[in-house]
């Protein structure tokens, strides 16, 4: 929102600190400044002139052009206009000597466009003789989002308000409620749901003259960003820019019948807007409507067909308040969001639409002379409800704020701003609360420690230790558990990476995850992010892929929700962590890199093959199964490589834990176990079988052979190749055997050693000597 | 005798290896070696020479035995010098296996401010990513068709679920959870559907807290972020708060610190302005109390909202926002 400083000290004449000064107590006090411009700057030395003669430049379309320059004397300009003929009068801008098409040029002649009056650029800007230049103004830029609560903020006597207030000037009202006419008006106003629109006012004139508006008032709306159309439009973007009541203007001729009603559009309605764009409506829409049908969209935007035109001679003047809620609804839906529905979005003050036409009925006979009003004000309204009182206690207000307060002061801030406040005792206040503050800003006393502390100043507050209760904090398990999984990757040698939680739908058919099984996103930010990610993999491959461009072995991992689709309930969020390792060989070690990486986390867990997924190499997939606290083994995780096709120049292996499961899992504290009082023996094994032979399948038999006797089977290595047959391979490992209560003797490791061999021949497994 | 002794004691000597030497010592002092041979006679002889000879076999027996203990010696620090010449290493190789990783820097800023929160009593909670409307608009205030909602750019996602826009949600769980009084914050990932740009992420982290107890003020909230502040920019900080538009503050502040890089003087960074803006705070809405099941006249605290993913761009000094979300190791692994 901008706001003209000019237009401001008309409302507090008292104001005298320059705009930055201004600007910053804004800041402090109201809503955040974004800057200061000047707006019109040219139109800080310009004067007017009178052109005495041109005449052309051999070989260039610019001509000379000789001026009388008022205070500034005679003066030769190169102008290119074609409108720059002699006997004109226009303006003229001192900018120094220049060469321009070979001619020295003393200044410039101006179009309303450089001089930011308007945004006409056609030609220099010519005057009747009788109009005064405007003169340059200074811009104050507030960011709307901190005016959002603030309806009374989006015009300049609302921010005159809170500038009179933070400054202690006296404040101006523009508006002369006197003006305002008895009898009944030509039009008859019907409201069909005062919810929706609690009040409609209007005005009807006649004899209206349609044509531009003044220079200072089209570079009043310039200034603003409100773009000048005709003295008639511009009125009601003027007086919305001043009042923040939005106001619209309809040719009387094009509207049939004399009953004006706002009523929800009627399913199949349109309406042809000013913006020349036709929208379809539908009930949830507000209308106002004529005998005929729409003729503005309630509160957003007028309809083409009643607009005013250069043929207009007589108008209906509405001043309108609409339900915030409505407004937003039919302006979001519609994707059209305009200078009246970002107002009304914030709930204006019904009491508002009666000073507006006070304010036009002084306005319209200067910026039309001659027009005529016809007849009294219509205005249909629900009965506007008085907010009760807000009960304010002065050592309450004081705790909250955390200084001390004197009683006077804090009337002096409550009043500047408009506020009525009783003193019922020493300690207390009642409050009465403007109308143009109670649509929802203030309500409760809260919101008067708000008004209370930025004017009194927060830099007023000395810092202050709470003084909380002492007590430990509480906290959930799952943190300190995350934290240890992201350590010990990252203590492996990996990475971490974040990447985003949208997938797109080629991603989850690529890995062959079904595209219905997806959260969808309703409004993604960009194609290829519609769907939630229900797997960490689709981001680990485009990690894999991406940075497999620069490094030829890398290891990363990440940590992050699954979200998965629950039917009729909120999705299900899973944490997994991701790890995975690109390298340039054969791919061996970097499974068994992720493998050590997920034993470290799930000590003693499982291996089993699985059969493999359509991304994943088919003899390199495996599913890992643990144990834990629980008394089965449950399935954690998953390892595998990725399909060669999915990889090129090198092989990517990764691994998938779910760490919710991997949480549950965690065994309890660790009970102490007395140390082993008697020896143990060891012998070694030498296992010859097939190729393809799991080593886990063997281990699985000599430890159900052993028996409790055999207290550990560790694998020790393997071999291949010869002397051993093609197509063999010898697995050897190593048995410890012992009891907790006795030394075994020979004879019983013998049987030990005996029982398993020959438990392992009947198998079919030969043993190496 | 003696010259049995010499010759023996002239072959221990002249032994060359360890192998020569032991040859030797079974030879002389084995159990049929000279000294055995020289004390296997000693019944035949009178009582004195018996004597005689008990004492040059003991004094022979010391010399050879010392002899060769000797040349042992020698032999064994010869044969270790040898293995350990051999066993040279080069420590200047790499060492195999894996290179140690790294966290992520939010994880790592993350990690820091919690721990810092944990040390003033704050518990560390989180919540769903996917939210409810209640939870993330509705019981913080911004009912629906609020303009407020135009500030937090939704993604919303199919059967009115939402993507969190702020970790405020588990603000209001943390206080329907745990009541008052209570101290948490809520670090993590949100979303809001703005384009990406190298200032702007549609995905990023942030970290959310409230203080809810007895008689908290707003100089208690200045108190506190300026402590917090100074800490986690490890110098001292000056703040200031100015109004700002929050929902489910009231009143509700935006807070500005005094810029780390001029000291105030001005300089690109704060616009000239001497100031920062750095987060929104302000004491708890009651509508929010009350909603989350605290009764505001008796308890009220204070909120604030912190953006880790900016903390870490300021930290680090980082130009673009992208780098966070890109899986690049070529930036990740400079952390
Ligand atoms: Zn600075």
């Amino acid at each position: 929102m901008k706001f003209s400083y000019r237009w401001i000290r008309e409302f507090v004449p008292g104001l005298e600190m320059p705009a930055q000064a201004l600007e910053r107590l804004i800041t402090m006090k109201t809503a955040e400044c974004e800057g200061i411009e000047t707006a019109g700057a040219l139109l800080a030395g310009a004067a007017v002139a009178k052109v005495q003669a041109v005449q052309p430049i051999e070989g260039f379309h610019n001509q000379i052009a000789t001026v009388d320059a008022g205070p500034y004397g005679q003066k030769t300009v190169v102008c290119g206009a074609s409108n720059c003929r002699a006997g004109i009068t226009t303006v003229y801008v001192p900018l120094g000597l220049k060469k321009v098409s070979g001619v020295m040029s003393d200044g410039m002649l101006a179009s309303a466009a450089e001089l930011e009056i308007n945004r006409d650029h056609a030609g220099i800007l010519e005057l009747d003789g009788t109009q005064e230049l405007p003169a340059a103004d200074q811009i104050i830029e507030i960011d709307n989002k901190s005016i959002t609560h603030r309806p009374d903020l989006w015009g300049h006597h609302g921010m005159a308000r809170e500038v009179a207030a933070i400054t202690g000037q006296p404040l101006r009202d523009p508006v002369d409620l006197s003006l305002l006419p008895a009898g009944e008006s030509p039009v008859q106003v019907e409201i069909e749901d005062f919810g929706l629109c609690p009040r409609y006012s209007a005005l009807v004139f006649e004899n209206v003259t349609v044509q531009p508006s003044p220079l200072w008032l089209q570079a009043r709306l310039t200034a603003v960003g409100l773009n000048p159309i005709n003295n008639i439009v511009d009125l009601t973007n003027f007086i919305m820019a001043e009042l923040a009541q939005p106001m619209h203007a309809f040719d009387r001729a094009k509207l049939q019948g004399s009953v004006i009603s706002a009523r929800p559009a009627r399913a199949g309605e349109t309406i042809l807007a000013l913006n020349d764009e036709s929208y379809e409506l539908n009930p949830a829409n507000l209308v106002i409507a004529d005998g005929a049908g729409p003729i503005a969209l309630a509160g957003v935007i007028g309809g083409k067909d009643s607009a005013i035109s250069a043929a207009t001679t007589s108008i209906v003047l509405e001043s309108a308040n609409f339900q915030a809620s409505g407004i937003r609804k039919t302006s979001s839906a519609l994707k059209l969001r305009t200078d009246a529905s970002m107002r009304f979005e914030k709930a204006q003050d019904p009491h508002n639409t009666v000073r507006a036409l006070a304010r036009a009925l002084e306005l319209l006979p200067v910026l039309s002379p001659g027009i005529r009003l016809v007849g009294g004000m219509a205005d249909c309204s629900r009965e506007l409800s008085v907010p009760a009182p807000i009960w304010l206690n002065l050592p309450w207000l004081a705790r909250k704020l955390g200084r001390t307060l004197e009683t006077a002061e804090v009337r002096r801030i409550l009043e500047s701003l408009e506020f009525g406040v009783t003193e019922t005792d020493a300690e207390n206040f009642s409050v009465t609360v403007p109308s143009w503050r109670a649509t929802k800003d203030v309500a409760m006393p809260d919101d008067l420690v708000e008004e209370v502390g930025r004017m009194i100043g927060y830099d007023s507050i000395a810092p202050t230790p709470p003084a909380v209760l002492c007590a430990p904090s509480y906290d959930p398990p799952e943190r300190e558990f995350l934290r240890g999984v992201k350590r010990h990757l990252a203590a492996q040698g990996f990475t971490e990476v974040s990447n985003y939680s949208f997938i797109s739908e080629e991603e989850a058919r690529r890995f062959g995850f079904a595209v219905e099984s997806h959260v969808r996103v309703l409004n993604p930010i960009a194609a290829g992010q519609e769907l939630m990610r229900t797997s960490l993999l689709p981001g680990i491959y485009r990690n894999i892929v991406e940075n497999a461009k620069h490094f030829e072995h890398f290891q990363l991992f990440e940590t992050g929700r699954e979200i998965h689709k629950v039917p009729g309930q909120k999705p299900a969020e899973r944490t997994h962590a991701m790890a995975a390792v690109f390298s340039k060989d054969d791919g061996r070690a970097g499974l068994l890199e992720l493998k050590r990486a997920a034993e470290g986390l799930a000590p003693g867990l499982h291996v089993r093959p699985a059969a493999p997924n359509a991304w994943e190499h088919t003899m390199r997939a495996a599913e890992l199964w643990w144990q834990g606290r629980a008394r089965a083994a449950k399935r954690i995780g998953r390892l595998s490589e990725l399909h060669p096709n999915l990889v090129e120049g090198g092989r990517g292996a990764v691994l998938d834990i779910d760490l919710e499961l991997l949480r549950e899992l965690q065994p309890e504290a660790v009970k102490y176990a007395a140390v082993r009082r008697f020896p143990t023996s060891v012998f070694d094994l030498s296992i010859l079988t097939a190729e393809r032979e799991l080593a886990a399948t063997l281990e699985l038999e000599i430890r159900r052979l052993g028996g409790d006797l055999a207290e550990a089977v560790e694998y020790v290595r393997e071999f291949q190749g010869p002397p051993l047959p093609e197509g063999r391979k010898s697995v050897s490992f190593r048995v410890v055997a012992g009891a907790p209560d006795r030394t075994l003797s020979s004879a019983d490791i013998i049987g030990i050693r005996t029982r398993i061999i020959d438990g392992l021949n009947s198998l079919g497994y030969e043993l190496r000597a | 005798m003696q010259d049995l002794l010499d010759s023996a004691l002239a072959r221990i000597t002249a032994a060359g290896t360890a192998a020569e030497l032991e040859a030797v010592r079974v030879e002389v002092l084995g159990r049929k070696g000279v000294l055995a041979q020289l004390s296997k006679d000693m019944g035949k002889l009178s009582a004195d020479e018996r004597a005689a000879r008990g004492k040059f076999i003991n004094t022979a027996k010391q010399s050879l035995e010392g002899a060769y203990e000797e040349l042992k010696s020698k032999f064994e620090a010869e044969a270790l010098a040898k293995r350990l010449d051999s066993e040279w290493l080069d420590l200047t190789v790499p060492a195999p296996g894996a290179r140690p990783g790294s966290l992520h820097p939010i994880t790592q800023i993350q990690w820091e401010i919690e721990d810092l929160f944990r040390s003033l009593g704050f518990s560390v909670l989180d919540g769903p990513e996917v939210e409810t409307e209640h939870h993330n608009f509705d019981a913080l205030n911004i009912p629906p068709d609020h303009p407020a909602r135009d500030m937090q750019d939704t993604f919303w996602l199919e059967g009115h679920h939402l993507l969190r826009t702020h970790t405020s949600p588990v603000q209001v769980r943390g206080m329907e959870k745990l009541g008052p009084p209570l101290r948490m914050i809520a670090p993590g990932r949100v979303f809001r559907n703005e384009s990406v740009d190298a200032s702007h992420e549609h995905t990023f982290y942030q970290l959310e807290g409230m203080m809810i107890d007895r008689n908290v003020s707003a100089g208690n909230l200045i108190y506190f972020m300026k402590t917090l502040l100074t800490a986690i920019f490890k110098r001292e900080v000056t703040v200031r708060l100015r109004p700002g538009f929050f929902p489910f503050v009231e009143p509700g502040f935006e807070l500005d610190i005094r810029c780390l890089i001029c000291g105030g003087d001005g300089c690109p960074v704060c616009k000239q302005s001497g100031w920062v803006e750095l987060l929104p705070c302000g004491l708890v809405n009651p509508h929010v109390l009350r909603m989350s099941g605290i009764d505001p006249n008796e308890w009220g605290g204070f909120a604030f909202g912190l953006g880790l993913t900016r903390l870490v761009m300021m930290r680090y000094a980082i130009d673009d926002i992208r780098w966070l979300q890109s899986g690049d190791l070529r930036f990740l692994r400079q952390f």
